[in-house]
């Protein structure tokens, strides 16, 4: 007989597996809508005299716009696990909850466009057209992923919680991780090629992000080509990491005491990750060295 | 107008109109559908539910527009959950007393109401009096966007049960415990709810709101979750009553989407199929 | 109605409250730049404050309902109430030294800048200067390591408090008198997360109108203001105890 350890390992292993694709594919989502704080720059490059053609998806923060796919994708799913097979009521939940992004962001673009008309800012049809449907692929399969790991915490490793709060919850955390780690690649370095690299935003240069592509107008396409390169996969990495980490320092103990090295397993993983921060940090400022005088602000030209 | 020079928001139809459509309307909404189903005995009439959450949502997505014209320091999604996070505990305060002191459940809703109420004039006026936030009107809207976020809150309840009762002697009966909370739809009540709220200013968010168009995006995003609302209510209430709700939900969906693209179209710069960038004379 | 004023247990709404103090303490030290920070253009994580915090906190949640799970079925004692609270503690810290780390990947080897905070000269924790460091027109960049331990301690806190009246309410809505071997009802277990959901954000908005949206730890000028928001979040979570504890306890 295997022993029951390595079945439970495989299945947080699972988890950890699919919140790294939903993660990524969360990511990516929001730098093809550009939502959540990058987008405060779309937002104000209009007001700056600087019009584009970059899609302004102001739903609400990550946050509660991903706690809502989740928990409706989740609701729906419970009701069709009623009569159907968990993988058809998964993938039609998701359906759903992707339908209802498409929604909201049609809503979020066509609305704040409309509201810079004294700046001139033009609503471009065929933008809400082309960008809508890449904007639900991504978040279908982000959703997918995370009410798929919600499932399997629920049922197969018997969370107590019923499966549209947990769906609720970590929706909420997996749009938590995704405006912290990802977006700023899309906000400090994708929108703002137009400066030289690591000067930091000058406060003076707000509004003014790169609105010319490689061929044509940049537009959200064109962002998240770049944002797959480095910002998707990682906060990829950050959301399969809280769950695996989480889960399997709760699995791995077994007999007298568990819960105990539980706890103390959760403290080494923060302090190792507190030293490694510290290592990068060390790494960033030696790599980098003080601004000098007359690099002071880097982005004369 | 407002966002920008950070200004009370104007608008066409004045606040205290617009909260007497969300407080009338939710009620009348919750009670229409518990009190029609209970006559009749059927479970038919929940959809008055969702409209009632519509109509109350609408209420506090005007509120959230005139408290965030001032400019809260965090983002507009704040406002909303705390709205939802005073809601649901009000909420669920209202409905379970009944069942606890044993009083007739058509009190229940009023009795949240006013909890809700008191809750949000106290955080009102603690983000006014020891934050110093100094917004005017902030006691006001704490107020409205709390009460509404309970009226919504129980609508959607009422939607997915079809009743008030919050738990029951009878084992068998259908009530709000275990058809909402146990199954965890009250998870898609709270975000939901909350989204009905807060969403519509954040999506028209801009120098040049103007509050219809604002206030259409409510509707039309009180539909969608009315029909989800719906959906959720299939595995309690059965096809007929769920197919109502979600009929209904997506009509009002479809005109309101179709009223806020020709808002759009009235208010925006300008609606091209594709095009260049506008040239530096026209910035002029 | 005697016996509705004896479902007021003092004693779990007390606990209640100080969950709800911890909360709104813990998003004083979760280190948030905003907006700005999402640029490169002030210190910390690039998101809200509410945002962050309620990730960490309902992670936590999630994890201080699984211990509850393994161990509560039999009622809690107080050695397993700890448990439970450090369980969510360290689920809520785990999401957010991650959260942090990686983010801190991408300010040093996507972005390009040093983390440094322009709030201070020296980090009180490294004692490497900071100053130098900052480029020009920011107010500093990244997380340097004093934001870094300050956002753990943040997650100690939020997840400490969320799952504290988290267990609370399980305890009240699952007495004594009706312990079997089956655990609580399922009702009683989503009523006392979507509660404690809610207990959550009212507590985190309330922290985070307090600090205006953005804050770079424990040493920024800023968290001088945390009595202000010990006290709203006291009368806040007091309310919230009030009307919650009775009605899980009623509902049995």
């Amino acid at each position: 007989m295997t022993d029951p350890i390595i079945i439970d390992m495989g299945i947080v292993a699972l988890t950890g597996a699919l919140a790294t694709i939903g993660g990524a594919a969360e990511d990516l989502e929001s730098d093809v809508g550009s939502q959540s704080n990058p987008n405060s720059q779309v937002q104000l490059a209009a007001q700056m005299d600087f019009p584009h053609r970059i899609f302004n998806k102001a739903i609400s923060g990550e946050p509660p716009a991903y706690g809502l796919w989740c928990a409706s994708s989740a609701v729906v799913a419970a009701v069709l696990l009623e009569s159907m097979s968990v993988f058809f009521a998964l993938a039609i939940g998701s359906l759903v909850g992707a339908i209802l992004l498409g929604m909201f962001s049609v809503t979020a673009h066509m609305g704040r466009t409309a509201s810079q008309s004294r700046f001139k800012q033009p609503l471009y049809m065929d933008m809400v057209i082309g960008h809508v449907p890449a904007i639900m692929a991504h978040g279908y399969v982000a959703v997918f992923c995370i009410i798929s790991f919600s499932y399997i915490m629920n049922t197969i490793m018997g969370h107590p919680f019923p499966l549209p709060l947990l769906a609720l919850f970590w929706g909420v955390t997996a749009g938590a991780i995704g405006s912290s780690t990802g977006d700023v690649h899309y906000g400090a370095e994708r929108e703002f090629q137009n400066q030289p690299f690591g000067c930091g935003l000058n406060a003076s240069f707000s509004g003014n992000i790169v609105r010319k592509g490689e061929v044509g107008l940049r537009n959200g396409m064109d962002n998240v080509w770049a944002c797959a390169k480095f910002g998707g996969p990682v906060t990829g990495l950050a959301l399969g990491l809280t769950v695996f980490l989480d889960n399997w320092r709760s699995t791995i103990f077994t007999g007298d005491n568990a819960e105990w090295f539980a706890i103390i397993a959760g403290l080494i993983i923060v302090v190792v990750l507190i030293l490694l921060n510290r290592i990068v940090e060390l790494n960033g400022r030696k790599a980098y060295g003080p601004y000098k005088d007359e690099e002071e602000g880097g982005a004369t030209a | 107008m407002s966002a920008v020079e950070g200004g009370p928001a104007g608008g066409g139809i004045s606040a205290t109109n617009v909260a007497i459509l969300g407080i009338v309307g939710g009620l009348v909404g919750i009670y229409l559908a518990s009190i029609l189903n209970d006559i009749t005995a059927t479970t038919y009439f929940s959809f008055f539910g969702g409209i009632g959450a519509i109509l109350a949502g609408v209420w506090g997505a005007d509120a959230v527009r005139r408290v965030c014209s001032y400019g809260l320091g965090t983002g507009v999604p704040s406002i909303g959950m705390v709205a939802l996070g005073m809601g649901i505990v009000a909420a669920i305060f209202g409905l379970a007393l009944c069942y606890v002191i044993n009083i007739p459940v058509v009190l229940g809703p009023i009795i949240a109401f006013i909890v809700a109420a008191i809750i949000g004039l106290i955080m009102g006026t603690m983000a006014n009096k020891i934050l110093n936030m100094n917004i005017p009107i902030m006691e006001r809207c704490m107020v409205e966007i709390a009460g509404a976020g309970c009226l919504v809150m129980i609508a959607l309840c009422v939607t997915i049960s079809g009743t008030l009762v919050f738990e029951s002697h009878v084992a068998t009966d259908i009530t709000i415990l275990t058809s909402v909370v146990q199954t965890g739809f009250i998870a898609l009540i709270f975000i939901g709810g909350a989204m009905i709220i807060l969403h519509p200013f954040n999506a028209c968010l801009g120098p040049d709101e103007s509050q219809d168009r604002t206030l259409y995006v409510g509707v039309e995003k009180g539909g969608i979750i009315m029909a989800l609302s719906g959906v959720a209510s299939l595995m309690v209430l059965g096809v007929i009553p769920a197919a109502l709700t979600i009929v209904i939900g997506l009509l009002i969906w479809i005109v309101y989407f179709t009223k806020f693209i020709n808002l759009t179209k009235r208010d925006a710069h300008k609606v091209i199929g594709t095009g260049l960038l506008p040239t530096e004379e026209e910035l002029q | 109605m005697t016996d509705f004023i004896s479902l007021f247990d003092p004693i779990s709404i007390v606990l209640i409250t100080i969950g709800g103090i911890l909360i709104g303490m813990g998003v004083h030290f979760i280190p948030v730049g905003g907006a700005p920070a999402a640029m490169a253009q002030a210190t910390g994580v690039g998101t809200g404050t509410v945002q962050l915090a309620a990730g960490a906190g309902l992670t936590g949640l999630i994890s201080a309902g699984f211990m509850y799970h393994m161990l509560g079925n039999d009622g809690l004692t107080n050695i397993e109430l700890i448990q439970v609270m450090v369980s969510g503690a360290v689920g809520a810290m785990i999401m957010i030294a991650v959260t942090m780390f990686i983010g801190q990947l991408v300010y040093v080897y996507c972005v390009g800048v040093p983390p440094v905070s322009a709030k201070v000269d020296k980090d009180p924790i490294t004692g490497d200067i900071q100053d130098i460091y900052v480029s020009k027109g920011t107010e500093g960049h990244g997380i340097p390591t004093v934001s870094f331990v300050s956002g753990v301690i943040g997650g100690l806190l939020g997840g400490t408090g969320g799952s504290l009246i988290y267990a609370i309410l399980m305890n009240a809505g699952y007495p004594e008198s009706i312990r079997s071997i089956a655990g609580p009802s399922p009702e009683i277990v989503a009523l006392a997360g979507i509660f404690s959901a809610g207990v959550f954000y009212v507590n985190a908005v309330v922290a985070s109108y307090n600090i205006g949206g953005t804050i770079e730890g424990f040493h920024d000028p800023k968290f001088k203001r945390v009595p202000k928001a010990i006290i709203c979040c006291l009368i806040a979570s007091l309310l919230c105890a009030a009307i919650a504890v009775p009605i899980m306890g009623g509902l049995i």
